[in-house]
């Protein structure tokens, strides 16, 4: 009983971390979206509520677009890596206690 | 200047992709070969385009692919060796691939990659999947003979080249094989990985019918390529901002349920049925492929526009079709896992029964 405890509080654990991470991801998602478009030269356009990007922009072009111009940063490329590698940790140890504490495990 | 579209997200879409992650999650955790050939289709029919759905793919594809091999390592199943080797030269692959993409992208536009990605699908599927399907009947055929591994004379005589100086020794074929082998099949996984975000459709039958590896070990060593490929690819296609984190993380958290699923059913079952669920699979995401294309041609202007209800209806036929596949992947894993486990459990009740005997 004690064995399966610890199980279920790791799975609660991880599950914890897990959904707190999902959380932050899509309460900041326009700025990972940004992020993402602008590794390269950008013009983000406001249309409405939300903002539309172009890639392969230059400051004139983008004016005529009446959008702000963003020179672009390859570093911004590691901002996904870095989150598929930090949610994948974490949600990874929860998916494999969660079976676990199922009771799902490889034959031997 | 250039729009990238990243798609509107609701609540059906959320939880259809969170439900297909794990579909094909547990596609991948069992044939190693990423369930990527059902996700990359799946995001394009909820208005990816192909560009955003392949790098995206790729992007949640590289961390599930570290978790997956780390598990199946535990089971003995990874030849490290093979994996590093063929993942540096598939590097090359999806660099070029990438290349490919997206010069058809710069000429032809997203519809031009939608084209690209689904033509890409439907020739190596019909190649691949017909050639494993009519290695699952040679085996079931043979009944008992059929469950040891069978080499193909094409392995055979790959395994005995030698090549002073290059040749490495393979775990998973348990032989020496010259890394002249690994070099094109390496590259040509991760080109077409690059295209379709599966490197595994030519990665794992090249590991088993070419190099000589069991089923098993193939699909497992290919998680390691996978990683490998998929952190470079999601470099690549970063720069280009066609990574779509939202995508590729929702697909993660079903995935990441359905891997270990899969990881764990393939120890309870026999090479050939891992075959069959690759065969199955294959052929009936090729077949879905299809419908789409006559769109794609007519919006490109290279036939007759069709007329739009017929584009709605075979799009529809398309997705439903799609959606077979899915529910047959999630059935065939799940069936050979519940009998695996039903079997195992029959064979060590009499031994039970005589433990409380001895007592």
């Amino acid at each position: 009983m004690a064995i399966e405890q610890a199980g279920l509080n790791k799975a609660l654990f991880w599950g914890a971390i897990s959904a707190a991470l999902y959380w932050f991801l899509f309460q900041h998602a326009n700025d990972f979206m940004a992020l993402a478009h602008t590794t390269l030269d950008a013009c983000a356009v406001q249309d409405g509520a939300g903002t539309t990007y172009f890639n392969k922009a230059t400051p004139e072009l983008c004016a005529e677009k009446g959008g702000e111009f963003i020179p672009g940063n390859w570093l911004k490329v590691f901002a996904p890596i870095a989150m598929a590698f930090v949610l994948s940790y974490a949600h990874g140890n929860f998916t494999g206690q969660f079976w676990d504490v199922l009771g799902l495990k490889a034959k031997k | 200047m250039e729009l990238i579209n990243f798609i509107e997200l609701d609540a059906v879409s959320i939880i259809l992709l969170i439900l297909v992650g794990f579909v094909g999650g547990m596609v991948s955790g069992f044939i190693g070969s990423g369930g990527a050939f059902v996700l990359t289709p799946a995001m394009m029919t909820l208005g990816a385009p192909g560009i955003v759905a392949v790098a995206s793919n790729i992007c949640h594809k590289f961390p599930k692919a570290l978790v997956g091999a780390v598990k199946r390592n535990k089971y003995g199943q990874v030849d490290v060796k093979l994996g590093l080797v063929m993942g540096l030269f598939a590097e090359f692959g999806v660099l070029w691939g990438k290349h490919v993409m997206t010069g058809i992208k710069n000429s032809y536009g997203a519809v031009g990659t939608d084209l690209y990605v689904s033509v890409m699908f439907v020739v190596t599927l019909a190649i691949v999947g017909g050639f494993v399907l009519r290695d699952y009947r040679k085996l079931k055929a043979m009944g008992e003979a059929g469950h040891e591994f069978q080499l193909t004379k094409l392995a055979r005589w790959v395994q005995s080249v030698r090549i002073p100086g290059t040749m490495i020794y393979s775990t998973g074929a348990q032989a020496e094989i010259s890394f002249l082998f690994m070099v094109p099949l390496g590259f040509a996984t991760g080109f077409l990985a690059s295209a379709i975000a599966v490197g595994g459709f030519i990665g794992v039958p090249a590991m088993i019918y070419i190099l000589g590896v069991p089923a098993i070990m193939a699909s497992a060593t290919e998680l390691v390529i996978a990683f490998i490929m998929g952190l470079g690819g999601t470099i690549f296609y970063g720069l280009e901002g066609v990574v779509d984190i939202r995508l590729a993380m929702l697909i993660l958290l079903g995935s990441l349920f359905g891997i270990q699923v899969g990881a764990i059913g393939t120890t309870y079952v026999k090479d050939y049925q891992v075959k069959l669920t690759m065969a199955v699979i294959m052929l009936t995401v090729l077949f879905s492929r299809i419908f789409y294309i006559p769109g794609y041609l007519g919006k490109m202007g290279m036939i007759e526009p069709l007329q739009e209800g017929t584009v709605k209806t075979l799009k529809l036929i398309g997705d439903g079709v799609l959606a077979l596949a899915l529910i047959l992947g999630a059935v065939t894993v799940l069936t050979a896992l519940i009998g695996g486990i039903r079997e195992h459990r029959r064979q060590h009740a009499p031994l039970a029964e005589a433990d409380g005997y001895a007592d």
